[in-house]
């Protein structure tokens, strides 16, 4: 990985970082209804990235949200577990033949598939965030309307942000 | 021999996924166990010090409001003073309390979670270690948990492992405070003997028994009574009087258990 990536990698992970922990972390709504958006930089690692070198990143990223968060390793266990299964993921809405380097976004994917893609990343993530958090497991009812809200808004976050940035895909 | 060797080299991430998962688990299961280390809560003090840059702005902009939230409490303070001026309580009090409190910020707070903490900007330098009790103007906010250095992590009353000894004012028969997840204005007492007189609007105060918490630090009102289902206790829904999504400053309980009632609990335990 050259120097350039390797510092715009560093910055979004502590931007990300900085924004889940200090702004999104306090929005509550209905009392348990939490955006996770720290993944978005999981959702755009490109198709060129070493595996390990995407559990890393997953791992210290989630790592650090937990220092922040008083929960240690809640957000490690999950970040880590989307981590493993993205490229996989991002396998399933692209044509098979597609063998270019391919950073996940409404440009390359189109916007239908990309918008799957980030349903299914998000839904895993929440899934086992709040599986991880409810320990031991009780009121399913309760945990299956976390998991549905939190992810909606995650997912409209990220819309959003695709939006805004005007589904820029170009390799960085 | 070769093609397995290949194999796993082509494989390491599945290797370091599962190093990671077990670490972040090991992380998860053997932190939580309310025996946090400083160092992974939000009382070590690089985390510490983000928290309170950030809860610091948070307060710029509440000024007025705290302002005028300190002119109110002084009035009252001032009010109890003049009542009491004249008798000898005062200086009980003073002998009793003094250099008892010292006050800190809250720097993070949550209220939404299942198990809830809060930090504040206080910690062993300043003489705090766990166990002490925390509380506002308003009423009881939660106990110590944790101390780093400069930071401290509180367990409020909005959280599952909380407990706290309380009774209604003006009576002895006491019980439990204690919070089942949910609405984070009410909490319910446990184990006050069916007997006792407790009506909706009966104020709630702390016993003062553990020394914990001073005697009589409002708690919250009766907002609902009965019994509980082995007959012999009632189960009270407790409006907390202390708003805790919305902390600014905290006393600390700094006066621990006499050290003759500790020596007599470690014999009786021994």
């Amino acid at each position: 990985m050259d120097k350039r990536s390797f510092m715009f990698r560093l910055f979004s992970l502590i931007g990300l970082a900085l924004l889940q922990v200090l702004i999104l972390n306090r929005i509550c709504l209905f009392g348990y209804v939490t955006p996770l958006f720290y993944i978005w930089m999981i959702i755009r690692f490109d198709s060129a990235m070493k595996r390990s070198a995407i559990l890393l990143w997953a791992f210290f990223l989630g790592l650090i949200i937990d220092l922040f968060s008083g929960t240690p390793g809640l957000n490690a266990a999950s970040a880590t577990l989307l981590a493993m299964f993205q490229p996989g993921i991002v396998k399933l809405f692209v044509p098979l033949d597609r063998h270019d380097v391919l950073v996940p976004c409404s440009a390359t994917m189109g916007g239908r598939p990309f918008a799957g893609y980030l349903l299914l990343m998000i839904t895993l993530h929440h899934s086992v965030y709040f599986i991880l958090r409810s320990i031991p497991l009780g009121d399913w009812t309760m945990l299956v309307l976390k998991v549905v809200f939190s992810a909606l808004l995650t997912f409209v976050f990220m819309l959003v942000t695709e939006h805004v940035s005007g589904g820029s895909g170009t390799k960085r | 021999m070769r093609s397995l060797l290949d194999f796993l080299v082509r494989h390491s991430y599945v290797f370091l996924f599962l190093l990671l998962e077990i670490l972040s688990l090991v992380l998860l299961f053997g932190f939580n166990d309310r025996q946090k280390e400083a160092f992974m809560t939000s009382a070590n003090s690089f985390s510490g010090t983000l928290l309170e840059w950030s809860s610091g702005v948070d307060q710029f902009f509440s000024l007025r409001k705290e302002n005028a939230r300190l002119v109110q409490e002084n009035t009252m303070l001032r009010d109890m003073l003049y009542e009491l001026s004249d008798s000898q309580y005062v200086d009980q009090q003073r002998a009793l309390s003094s250099a008892d409190i010292v006050a800190a910020r809250v720097v993070d707070n949550t209220i939404r979670k299942d198990d809830n903490y809060l930090t504040i900007n206080k910690g062993s330098r300043d003489g705090l270690i766990p166990g002490m009790g925390v509380y506002n103007q308003d009423g009881v906010v939660g106990v110590v948990m944790v101390t780093g250095k400069r930071y401290s992590v509180v367990l409020p009353v909005l959280n599952g492992s909380s407990s706290i000894s309380c009774k209604k004012k003006g009576s002895d028969s006491f019980g439990f405070l204690e919070w089942g997840g949910g609405d984070p204005y009410v909490a319910q007492l446990k184990d006050m003997p069916y007997h006792s007189a407790v009506e909706i609007g009966d104020t709630i105060v702390t016993t003062g028994f553990s020394s914990v918490f001073p005697e009589n630090v409002p708690v919250g009102t009766v907002a609902g009574v009965e019994r509980s289902k082995n007959g012999y206790t009632l189960k009270i829904q407790v409006n907390l009087s202390c708003d805790l999504s919305n902390l600014g400053w905290v006393y600390v309980h700094t006066r621990t258990a006499d050290e003759e009632i500790e020596s007599l609990y470690e014999q009786i335990s021994d």
